[in-house]
């Protein structure tokens, strides 16, 4: 076992890499009632085209089939359902897709190990048929139309449609109603054993617990599986260029929502950890409370809340997501750009850096706070080989030169994209 | 007990918990009055003028440098309805001192600058600062127009809307457009200075703080030294204040932009026995409480007729929420199956086993309870309106102790008030 530290905020985390493949990480934290467990699969919704390692079949599959799999995990051959089961025991369970992993998760104060039991059952034993998996069409058909209705969703997908051309991450997680009607069980199970092998899974545990003996625990329930070789996913070419500049559509919406996108062209395994830090940092500077920017556009009535500001990025993909609600899209994306244009020219305001360098210290402390969010937060860093505690331990490293370049090299306006829903005229 | 509480002045209550769960400490100041339509827009745009601007920080760039500065300290202003009351809400939450990269005081930083900012507001010529008024106006009725975004909790709020008619609790808590346009710096500050010589005033501290010295620091802080004593003006809710009479079942449809029909069900619980919102809880929980219950199971799992069902208890009104979101010809089909589920609730038609689970689903929630600081704080300003005292450990007993033929005597008390659907 491997523990890594933080001592700012006097955290530890000890991580095992299992024989079977399997990576298992556990956060102690003493003196908690809540227990959080998830177990997750490097496989989300970009993952649609693949060689088996076993067969080296090369398949495609239907859009959507991640996020129906993660959806038919729960059902046992004796007809009852594990979510059920974990209901039951008071325990408070879920699951969901990304674009780059399914994970499987419970929370509970107590009933622990037999909701481990549940788990670690359900997840290691698939059991799709024609009829169920039929059933299932129905109620994810009402998922996704629950999402056709929701602006923020369209909002977001539309923004990912001008950045990319072929990147699958413009495939809507859940599918369409469409796509969904060409999944069986032969195209689920081919997908599970390739990609719910050990190998390919990361868990990650938080709660009042000894390390080696939860470590024993999961072992003791791990089913055994034959070793298997890399799975070659295979993507489209990167694309150096955005899609197009700009979507807007009409919902019912009492006022406009905008995203602004940048695509992260130089997107790379190398300082990506800084890089993020940096990007956070220069997205509060940009626009965040106590910006300029901002202060113009509250008080003139153009924005009315602080905009959301996010960076996603796998190796497949990365880009800058800005978002909020205004009256007038196109006047605060061209104040944005002003702003930027004038920040790269006069380089960053050293007071200003550091006083939110201070304030994005505070933001990753406070994710600690919960074993949820902690546990959920090494699961997803994990499946981008980042160790949570660095965004703590290496902020200070982060300095104003190089949010200067990074500023420079992700905020160009030749890879900028603007996504709009507006009220029907 | 990790809590207690002292008055500091008549109506103005200190509560304290001890906790060393988080890495943050949480303040948060209450101010609650009666909910009245004459006064709920005023209500909602006070905290929105308020974080604006204050003596000491008179602009919002102002107090966020102030806050960024200490390690990102997020101050959050919100307003709520619960039950009959209205409730200003402010909450500061910062980092534990022991947790910053360099040695720091923040404490007294926070106490005072959410005291300022609740009660030393910026004024001009006896009022509130013009500019921050207009602005604010404009935002609140953007925030009233934006109701419809979010369809599942229009829905939820029409119903509500419905069910409550011409009674406090059917008031739209942001208030309304209409009543917008009369507001001046002038009424509002006047609105404000009534508001604050009557209400309820409750103190939260939570995390790792030492309770002498925040006392200390509470009694001599100069804003807190200003306030009177008050005899406030609240409305207290509990088992017995919620008296129903029989309505009859009301049905609203409306029309929207939708591809999924949005079906919310209002049921009055005609019970006013001491102890029976515990029976209430349970009885919600087999029904509509998570995977098990009854609707998840009857109108999703087996007939697949949508995506969400389930139903809430309000624990304040007594009431019991169903919500689903359904294909819109499937209207009838989901339901008579609801319905059909309220039926057997009637009848005793669940089993041991359900009530079992269902007392588990509830009790887990109540051990999360101190696993976060906002819930912890809201479970106990909830005693506080109630005007008694249950701690969480006989709060869970509680639950534990209720039986079958409790959960079906109130079943047969259960009430279907009104129907609202939102289709295309």
């Amino acid at each position: 076992m491997k523990i890594v530290e933080s001592s700012k905020i006097k955290e530890k985390a000890y991580i095992e890499k299992l024989e079977n493949g399997m990576t298992l990480i556990i956060i102690p934290r003493k003196n908690t009632k809540k227990k959080y467990v998830i177990w997750g699969t490097h496989f989300g919704s970009v993952d649609n085209h693949f060689i088996m390692p076993q067969t080296r079949e090369e398949v495609f599959i239907p859009d959507g089939v991640a996020h129906f799999l993660e959806h038919k995990m729960f059902e046992q051959p004796n007809g009852t359902n594990s979510l059920d089961t974990l209901m039951a025991l008071g325990i408070d369970a879920n699951a969901y897709t990304t674009n780059d992993h399914t994970a499987y998760l419970f929370e509970c104060t107590e009933h622990f190990y037999e909701g481990l039991d549940e788990l670690m059952d359900y997840v290691q034993n698939p059991y799709f048929t024609d009829e169920n998996v039929e059933k299932e069409k129905g109620i994810i058909g009402q998922e996704i139309n629950m999402y056709d209705d929701d602006p923020g969703w369209q909002l977001y997908m539309n923004a990912l449609d001008c950045m990319y051309q072929e990147n699958p991450i413009k495939i809507d997680i859940a599918g369409t109603v469409e796509s969904i009607s060409k999944i069986t069980p032969d195209v689920l199970y081919k997908c599970y054993n390739t990609f719910y092998h050990p190998s390919n899974m990361t868990m990650a545990i938080c709660g009042d617990f000894e390390p080696e003996e939860i470590s024993k625990e999961v072992k003791k329930r791990l089913v055994p599986k034959e070793n298997q070789g890399e799975i070659k996913r295979i993507y489209p070419e990167k694309e150096d260029k955005i899609n197009q500049k700009e979507k807007t559509v009409q919902m019912e919406v009492s006022i406009p929502m905008f995203m602004l996108g940048y695509k992260d062209t130089e997107n790379s395994k190398e300082n990506r950890m800084q890089k993020h830090i940096a990007i956070e940092i220069l997205l509060n500077m940009i626009i965040g409370k106590s910006s300029n920017l901002y202060q113009e556009l509250y008080e003139k009535g153009i924005l009315l809340s602080q905009p959301d500001m996010d960076y996603e990025f796998t190796d497949q993909y990365a880009h800058v997501l800005l978002s909020g609600f205004t009256k007038e899209p196109q006047l605060v994306k061209q104040k944005i750009d002003e702003t930027i244009r004038k920040m790269k020219e006069e380089g960053l305001e050293a007071e200003h850096f550091e006083r939110i360098k201070k304030k994005i210290y505070g933001d990753y402390v406070v994710e600690y706070n919960s074993v949820a969010d902690t546990a959920r937060m090494f699961l997803a860093d994990n499946m981008k080989q980042i160790n949570s505690f660095d965004y703590i331990e290496q902020f200070e490293s982060v300095t104003k030169q190089y949010a200067e370049e990074v500023l420079k090299n992700i905020f160009k306006e030749e890879n900028e994209v603007l996504s709009v829903v507006e009220p029907n005229k | 007990m990790n809590y207690q509480k002292q008055e500091i002045k008549q109506g103005i209550t200190l509560h304290q918990i001890h906790t060393e769960n988080f890495k943050t400490n949480l303040y948060a100041i209450f101010l609650a009055i009666p909910l009245k339509k004459e006064t709920v827009t005023l209500d909602a745009l006070i905290g929105a003028v308020l974080r604006r601007g204050t003596q000491e920080f008179q602009t919002q760039e102002a107090i966020s440098k102030e806050l960024e500065g200490m390690y990102g300290a997020s101050f959050n202003c919100g307003i709520e309805k619960t039950g009959d009351n209205h409730i200003l809400k402010f909450y500061l939450e910062t980092l534990s001192e022991e947790f910053l990269p360099e040695p720091e005081k923040l404490n007294e930083k926070c106490l005072s600058i959410l005291f300022d900012i609740a009660f030393n507001p910026l004024t001009v010529n006896g009022a509130f600062k013009p500019e921050y008024v207009e602005g604010e106006k404009k935002n609140l009725k953007q925030i009233i127009e934006s109701k419809i975004d979010n369809k599942a909790k229009y829905a939820y709020d029409r119903c509500i809307e419905e069910m409550y008619k011409n009674e406090p609790y059917g008031l739209y808590k942001f208030g309304y457009i209409e009543d917008v346009d009369a507001i001046t710096p002038e009424n509002l500050y006047q609105h404000y200075q009534r508001l604050l010589a009557e209400c309820k005033i409750d103190i939260f501290c939570s995390g790792r703080l030492d309770e002498l010295e925040t006392i200390k620091r509470i009694k001599e802080n100069e804003n807190i030294q200003k306030l009177q004593e008050r005899k406030p003006n609240y409305v207290v809710n509990n088992e017995v204040t919620e008296n129903k009479e029989t309505v009859e079942e009301n049905t609203v449809e409306e029309s929207m932009q939708v591809t999924q029909g949005k079906l919310v069900l209002g049921l009055d619980i005609q019970n006013t026995e001491e102890n029976s919102r515990f029976v209430a809880s349970v009885y919600n929980s087999i029904l509509g409480g998570g995977a098990n219950s009854k609707l998840f199971q009857n109108v999703r799992e087996k007939q697949s007729l949508a995506y969400t069902a389930g139903s809430s208890y309000l624990r304040t009104k007594n009431s019991i929420f169903i919500r689903c979101g359904i294909e819109i010809a499937n209207y009838q089909k989901a339901l008579d199956t609801i319905k059909q589920q309220l039926e057997d609730m009637k009848n005793g038609d669940f089993s041991d086993e359900d009530l079992e689970n269902a007392k588990r689903l509830i009790t887990a929630s109540v051990d999360a309870i101190t696993e976060e600081q906002d819930t912890e704080i809201t479970y106990y300003y909830g005693q506080e309106l109630a005007d008694r005292f249950i701690s969480i450990e006989d709060y869970k007993k509680h639950i534990l102790e209720a039986t079958k033929e409790q959960v079906t005597e109130l079943a047969k008390t259960v009430q279907v008030n009104t129907i609202y659907f939102l289709k295309d």
